[in-house]
Parts: structure tokens; sequence; C-alpha cells
């Protein structure tokens, strides 16, 4: 068998298996953490429910965590941009698409929804941030 | 050591296949349709072997359907193809194997108009009559083989094709002996479906293939679990199609050779049967594989000489594996409109590729004692 | 790797190898059991010898036993051809089969096969154990019911259906009697000496044999009456046609000697390992055990449970290391959740997150022990990922 023994019996891409497995980002903030805007994509019954946490000074993310139930990809997905987020300008943010997502993480085309989620989920949070700041 | 000269019924196992085959009798490969990782391997190795037996005949290896062996195969094509549709005509060589015989027959209660095609005493198809039969009413398949199992005579497939096709029918070609024994491309042969056999090319016995054209619709005849894309139901017999991807490749590479061979050791094993009087070899006249001769004389008994010579140790064959034993003559030779009595003189002999010339001529002696002793008594 | 998935395929045990590996040498035993010569009577005696062990194991004659290419085609004879004996469809008759909703893919495909042409198929539902119970199905029993068709054990969840009880009633009734025994043989005692069915199919692949080769025992006494569905040749009593796989059938004797030799220590063996295994997974909060609650009403070698709170596909993932199955193999490459399960009354999720352990004769308390931690461990993650409400 040419695979190596990291587990990965599926063949996922790597980077969805490497995420998946560290999770790193993984989690929530305190209760009462300063900055925090929180939001969530996806439903259960779909079987895919991402709550990413970004926590902002001022206009940049200084941080973020996410939560996640699914499908290893919708796990990378939310892991991958509570990582890309932090450091970075709310304008910056924008940009982010599903397409850009699919692309880092090799997420292969019947799994374009974990993209799309992870897409939403950034949205919601920047919508909430935008009420906050209104 | 006994002579085994019925490699038209059987072949032994190339050593090499069995090398092939092995990792996957003993490994711990699962499920080829399970998910998990030996799951997959197993896929990946049935894969590979689909696109070995495309290779062999230069078809799509998406063409490719594996089955338990060409009795389903014909089943299937004659089956697939009629099921649900309404009944219009089915026809057969007269020289065709029980296999497509029989599953066409079956189509009769269902409606289905049965003929068979005539063909000549040479083992070809009777051209003028076949034209006169497509142009009575619509067709839905005719099957012809390649090659015949007993006479071993070669069919120009592509002839037939052209003509189906213009009268708006498919054709289904039993290659099942053809495979391994002479180069030919499932294109060239016109075919829309091609049957094949592992183990008559050296494969293991227990698979098989059908060969369907992107176009054709067929409808599966074994229900359950969508494998083979839906075609075939049914845990797939990982080990026997890593055999008969494997056994393809060797056939492929090495069909030029094993024509040559045989060539140079049948015309030596001819020229010894024509020296025995009242010798008739069907379809003498007519391309033949290389590697086969049917023959009777007047005045044998065919069963009886297969018996005899089994008792000194040389298996041959009366004709097809699948009727032996049952007291009736060849139906390849009625068909081709030889006397019953002639029918009944016939045992075939067909080579491998590891019979010697040592062999042959063994065989002659042997048949010739016993000729003798026949004449004697 | 660990291996759990034994239900789905089992390797070939090496005792049935070496039975197995004269017949795929060139050294005489290679020949066509149907030919009238030497190396065909040489076969032939096998595959006669190979038809004994197989009758053996489930208390029948040799007769009895048609050799097939695997359980699906035993399936598929069976259904059909019991079927087309009896005129369907071309006498027109109404005909109407009972069997139900968690059988095999095969034989559900067959029935619905058959309703094209015109049958009609009650698919029942089992109870909350996967477990049809004799009364529900002679409850579906009409004039018109020609056959029933149901499984001894379920291969996802284990249940054991009691065809001792159901048999003898039917065959009061006149209907034929199906019994899909892929996962029963080895696993249950069975004698159909006592026991009514008409026709039952065996697999080799699930019993330490090839793959490739079935059978299905029919009846003699009294005859059970079937239409061929592969024609030519006229082997197996013009029941089943194709060149016998000597080296395959050899196989399959051998695998069902084996089991029937090894048949107590087997038991004993799974039995131990699926309680052992249960034992420590029932610790997490709110497993769910499909199927029969009752071990003793269980077939011994699998164990299926749901984790609700985990997503399927990720549990599945965690688990690389470990073969186990989401359900029945053949479905379990699409992502839709099982239908057994479905049928039992699980919802989607709680089906999709279910695994079956199965055991084998190799299978140690050690590697057992080692599942149950990376298991436990890799739900408690996966629910703390979750931003869904806790469960149990």
């Amino acid at each position: 068998m040419t695979e190596t023994d990291d587990g990965n019996a599926f063949g996922y891409a790597p980077e969805i298996w490497r995420l998946f497995r560290n999770a790193p980002n993984a989690g929530a903030f305190p209760d009462g953490t300063p900055g925090v805007v929180s939001a969530e994509a996806g439903t259960p019954a779909a079987r895919s429910v991402l709550r990413l946490a970004l926590r902002f000074d001022g206009a940049r993310v200084i941080d973020g965590r996410f939560q996640a139930y699914g499908c290893p990809a919708s796990i990378a997905v939310g892991a991958w941009i509570a990582g890309w987020a932090s450091g970075r300008h709310v304008d910056d943010l924008r940009l982010l698409k599903a397409a850009h997502l699919r692309e880092a993480l090799e997420i292969p085309e019947d799994r374009a929804h974990c993209a799309l989620l992870g897409e939403d989920a950034l949205r919601a949070v920047l919508s909430r941030y935008q009420e906050h700041q209104a | 050591m006994p002579i085994y000269l019925d490699h038209n019924a059987t072949t032994p196992l190339d050593p090499r296949v069995l090398d092939a085959m092995l990792p996957y009798l003993t490994g711990p490969y699962g499920n080829a349709s399970s998910v998990h990782r030996y799951g997959r391997a197993a896929r990946d190795a049935i894969e590979a072997a689909r696109v070995q037996v495309a290779a062999l005949v230069g078809a799509e290896a998406s063409e490719v359907t594996f089955t338990s062996g060409a009795t389903e195969s014909n089943n299937l094509a004659l089956k697939g193809l009629t099921e649900g549709r309404v009944p219009s005509r089915v026809l057969y060589g007269a020289t065709e194997h029980p296999a497509i015989l029989e599953a066409a027959e079956s189509l009769r209660p269902h409606g289905w108009g049965v003929e068979t095609i005539a063909i000549d005493r040479a083992g070809i198809v009777d051209w003028p009559a076949f034209e006169a039969q497509l142009a009575r009413g619509p067709v839905r398949v005719a099957a012809l083989m390649l090659a015949n199992n007993e006479t071993g005579v070669i069919q120009d497939c592509a002839r037939a094709a052209r003509l189906v096709h213009d009268a708006g029918g498919l054709l289904h070609v039993d290659a099942v002996q053809a495979g391994g024994k002479l180069a030919f491309a499932f294109a060239a042969t016109g075919a829309d479906l091609m049957g094949l056999s592992a183990h008559k090319l050296y494969g293991p016995k227990g698979v098989g293939a059908l060969i369907v054209k992107s176009h054709v619709e067929l409808l599966t005849q074994l229900h359950g679990g969508g494998q083979e894309r839906g075609l075939r139901g049914g845990t797939e017999n990982l080990a026997a199609i890593v055999g008969f991807g494997a056994a393809c490749e060797l056939a492929a590479a090495e069909v030029g050779q094993r024509i040559d061979r045989w060539t140079v050791l049948r015309a030596r094993l001819e020229a010894g049967l024509r020296a025995l009087p009242g010798i008739t070899i069907f379809g003498d006249g007519s391309p033949r594989l290389a590697n086969t001769v049917q023959c009777g004389v007047a005045g044998w008994e065919g069963e009886a000489l297969l018996m005899a010579l089994d008792r000194k140790g040389i298996a041959v064959s009366s004709g097809s594996a699948c009727a032996s034993g049952t007291g009736e003559p060849s139906h390849v030779l009625i068909g081709m409109g030889w006397e019953r009595d002639t029918a009944f003189s016939a045992i075939r002999i067909s080579l491998g590729v590891a019979t010697t010339e040592t062999e042959i001529d063994r065989f002659l002696a042997v048949l010739a004692d016993l000729r003798a002793q026949a004449v004697a008594a | 790797m660990i291996y759990l998935d034994y239900a789905a395929t089992t390797p070939i045990d090496e005792a049935v190898f070496d039975a197995m590996l004269p017949y795929l040498k060139p050294d005489g035993l290679h020949g066509n059991p149907a030919s009238t010569h030497g190396p065909g009577f040489k076969a032939r005696a096998a595959v006669e010898t190979a038809r004994q062990q197989v009758a053996a194991l489930i208390g029948a004659e040799a007769s009895e036993i048609i050799w097939t290419s695997g359980a699906t085609e035993s399936n598929n004879l069976a259904i059909k051809g019991a079927l087309e004996f009896r005129g369907f469809p071309k006498n027109g008759k109404p005909v109407h089969i009972v069997t139900s909703k968690t059988e095999h893919k095969c034989v559900l495909d067959t029935c619905r096969q058959l309703e094209t042409l015109g049958a009609r198929v009650s698919y029942l539902k089992p109870d909350g154990q996967g477990r049809m119970t004799p009364e529900a199905v002679l409850a579906a029993i009409t004039p018109d019911t020609v056959l029933v068709s149901l499984m001894w054990v379920n291969n996802e969840i284990g249940t054991v259906n009691d065809i001792e009880q159901l048999a003898p009633r039917l065959r009061e009734r006149g209907v034929m009697l199906h019994v899909d025994a892929a996962q029963a043989a080895g696993k249950l005692a069975i004698d159909l000496k006592t026991v009514a069915v008409d026709l039952l199919s065996l697999s080799a692949h699930k019993l330490y044999g090839p793959k490739g080769v079935g059978a299905l025992y029919v009846r003699r006494k009294p005859r059970a009456r079937l239409s061929p569905q592969m024609h030519g040749g006229g082997h197996e009593q013009g029941m089943r046609s194709g060149t016998l796989a000597t080296h395959q059938v050899v196989g399959m004797g051998a695998a069902c000697a084996l089991a029937a030799a090894r048949f107590d220590a087997d038991v004993a063996h799974w039995r131990g390992l699926r309680d052992a295994l249960w034992a420590r997974l029932q610790t997490i909060p709110g497993v769910l055990r499909n199927g029969p609650t009752d071990g003793d009403r269980a077939a011994p070698h699998l164990l299926n449970l749901s984790f609700p709170g985990v997503e399927g596909e990720s549990l599945r993932a965690s688990l690389g290391g470990i073969a186990v199955s989401s359900g029945s193999a053949c479905s379990s490459a699409t992502a839709e959740p099982s239908y057994v399960l479905r049928a039992l009354g699980r919802d989607d999720e709680t089906a999709n997150a279910s695994l079956r352990f199965s055991f084998g004769r190799r299978t140690t308390a050690a590697e057992i022990e080692q599942v149950a931690d990376t298991v436990i461990a890799q739900v408690a993650w996966l629910r703390e990922l979750s931003p869904l409400p806790r469960n149990g």
C-alpha cells in the first residue's frame, strides 16, 4: 500500500487531513472576552454546522476560533479560516470567497458545499461586525 | 506424464498469472466495495485488470464488465439486450456455444422470434441466406462466434456486422475461443458486444468479461449492490479478476509467438492425421485457430476413442466439454450440415502453449495403434 | 491497521488456501470438471467432495447444493427462478412476494425488478430490534403469495430471525421460503433436516473462503422447483450453467468444513470480543446499540452502534487505522445513511453516525481494547469540536 500510515485511510487532500487531525484554533473564546464577534452557518439536518468566532481590535482581527459539526472538509474549512483571519483587516476578510477555500484546501467538486459553508460563516460574522459598528 | 490436448475446454493457469493472483488470495484485501483502505487497494487492482483486458482486444476499459465467466457474459448480452423490449428477432449461428444457443432459446417464451443463422459445411456463414434472413424483418441482435470452439473456424464478423447493422440490429460476438489465440481488435470485428473468458487463455476459472460499446443499452441480469456500474451486482471476484488481467496482458504480448508455434505443431499433427485412411478435418479449407483440429474418420466412434485415449493418458475431447457424456453428436458438426455418423466420429485436439512435438508424435502413435487394433478386431 | 470488517469479507484461511492451490497449478488438476477424461474426472471429484462439505455445514444432502458465483447470484436465482418456474410473468397470474425492508440490497433490488414485471411485493418493517416475527410474516401472506424471502442473520445489525418457527408455518400454507444465510452460516447452527427452508443462499467469502463462489441450497423433499437464470451447457442439474471454477468450489468446501469443525470455538471467541467491546463502548454517553440488545439473541460476530452528536464521515475518518463499516459494504461508498438503521426508526443523522464492528478468528482482546480506546477518544474529541448542544 502506497499511503503513509498517518491514518488518512480515505485519501483526503493533505491540507484537509492536517487541519482535520490537528484542528488548530478549535474551541470558543472564554465568555466576556472583549471584541469577539461570532456567527454560525449550516444546519444539523444537512450534517454541517460551522460556528466562527473572530476577536477584533478595531478593524483588525487579532485571533480566531471555530467549532464544527460536519465532515472532515468542513472542519478543515473552519480551522483554516480561523487561522487565516488572524492579523487581517476587515476589508481583506470581505474578499474571501468559497473558490479560494477550495483552492487552498484542494476541496473536491462534490464537497464544494463545505467551502460555501466557510464563506457563509465568515459573511455572517462580518455582517454582525457591521451591526456592532453601526 | 499425461498429455493434455484439450486446451479449448480449459487451460492450466500460467504460473505467472498465479503469481499475480497470490497476493489477492492470501493478502488482507477486503470487499472491493468497502470504502476503507484495503477496499480502495482492491478497487485499484480491479481497474488495472480492466485496462489489461481491454488492451487485449483494443477496447476501452470503460467498455469492460467483469462477469463470472463466458456463460454469464453470453447470457447477459442476449437477455440484457432483449429484456423489457417489444419482441422482434434474435438470430444465432447454428454452430454457437450452448451458452448462446440456450440463452437465445430461453427468449422464445417471452415472444421473441429465435432463428439460427445457416452455417455451411466449411463452418462459414451462408452469406446469401443470412442476407435474405435479415431482410425478412427487424432483428434486435445476431450472435456469432469469432472462432468456433470445436472446429476452430474463424468467422468474418466484420462482414456480419455490416449486414446486421444495415438491418438495424446489433452484433454480439462470442470471442471466448479467439481470445489469446488470434490477434484481433474489438472495433475491427464490428461487434457491439463481445464475450471473453479467462480460463481459455491461461487465466483462472470463474471470471469472464462482457465488452459493451457505450451506445448499447443493456439491462442488468444480476441485481444488487450496484457493482460494475450497475451492470452486474455481486462482490467482485478480486483474485480471479486480477488473474484475468494478467493473463490478457501475457496473451497480448505472446499471441504472435503462440500462433507461430501452434502453426508448426499443427502442421505436424495434421500431416500425421492425413496419413489415416478416410480422415476428415472439419473446416479444413477455412481460416482456423492455429491450435485446433477437429477430425473424424468414418467408422470411428468419437466418445469411445476419447475414452481409449484417456486410458493411454491422453486427454482430448469429442467437442464442447459442456456436452460431453450426453451421447449426442456434436451440434456444431450437425449445424454445419455433416451427417450424424460423421459427427459421431469426431474428436477435437486443441494445443496449448506448452504442447511439444514429442506429445504430438506420441498422440499420433497411440492413435495409429488404436486404429490398428480396431481394424484387427 | 486493525481490521474489524469481517462481516463484509474475510481473508481466505490458510488451510482453505492450501486446499485451493493444487487446482491453480499446472499439475494435472486443472481440468474442466465437465470434461470426460482423466483431468476432467479429477476436477469433478474435487467438486463433488466440496459439495458434500457445504451440505454438511447446513444439514443438507450434496445433491441439494447448486454452485453459483456468490450470494448475489444465489439470491437472484432463488427469487427469480422460483417465480419464473410458476409461469411468471408470462401466464399473467398475480404473484406476491413477502420480504423485509432490511434484507440485503441484492434481495431488495431483485424484488424491485420483479415489481416492474408485475409482481406484488410486501416489504415488511421489522420491529425495533430488526426482527421479523413469524406472526408479522404470516399476517402478510395472501392467496397469491408464492415466496417469502427473509435473511437468517442481518448483515448490518446481527438480528437473528426465527426461521425455525416460521418455516413449518409457511410449509402448511404452501408458500416457499427462501433464506439468505450469507451471514448465518458458520455463525449459527443450521440444520435443514429439521428446518423446512426450501431455498437457502450461501457465500464463501464471508466464512474464510474465496470470493466469486457461493451456493444455493435447493430442497429435494419436497422438491423446490426453479427455472434456471443462466443458460447453456446444463451444468448443475440444469439449474445453473457455466464452467465450474474448481479451485473456488474446492475453497468453499474447505471453508465450510473448517467452519463446521471450529464452530463452537469460533462462536465463543466472537461473542467474547463483541461483549468486551460493548462493555467498553457503552460508557460513551448517549451511545445506542442497534439490533438485539440481548446478546444471546444476536449473531455473535458483529456489533452495530450509533454515536449521536458526531458526524458519521468524520467519525469514520478519525478511526483511519481501524477498518469498520458504516453499514453493508455494498452501500458504504455512498454517503447515504444505512436503510437498515432507517427501517429501525433511527433518524438520518443518527443512522449516519453509526459503525458496524465485526470480528474474525484472529481478532484479539488487545485489538478490542485498542479500538475501544480510539473510539472513546475520537467520539469525545468530535463532540468537543461540535457547536451543537451536548448529547447524553
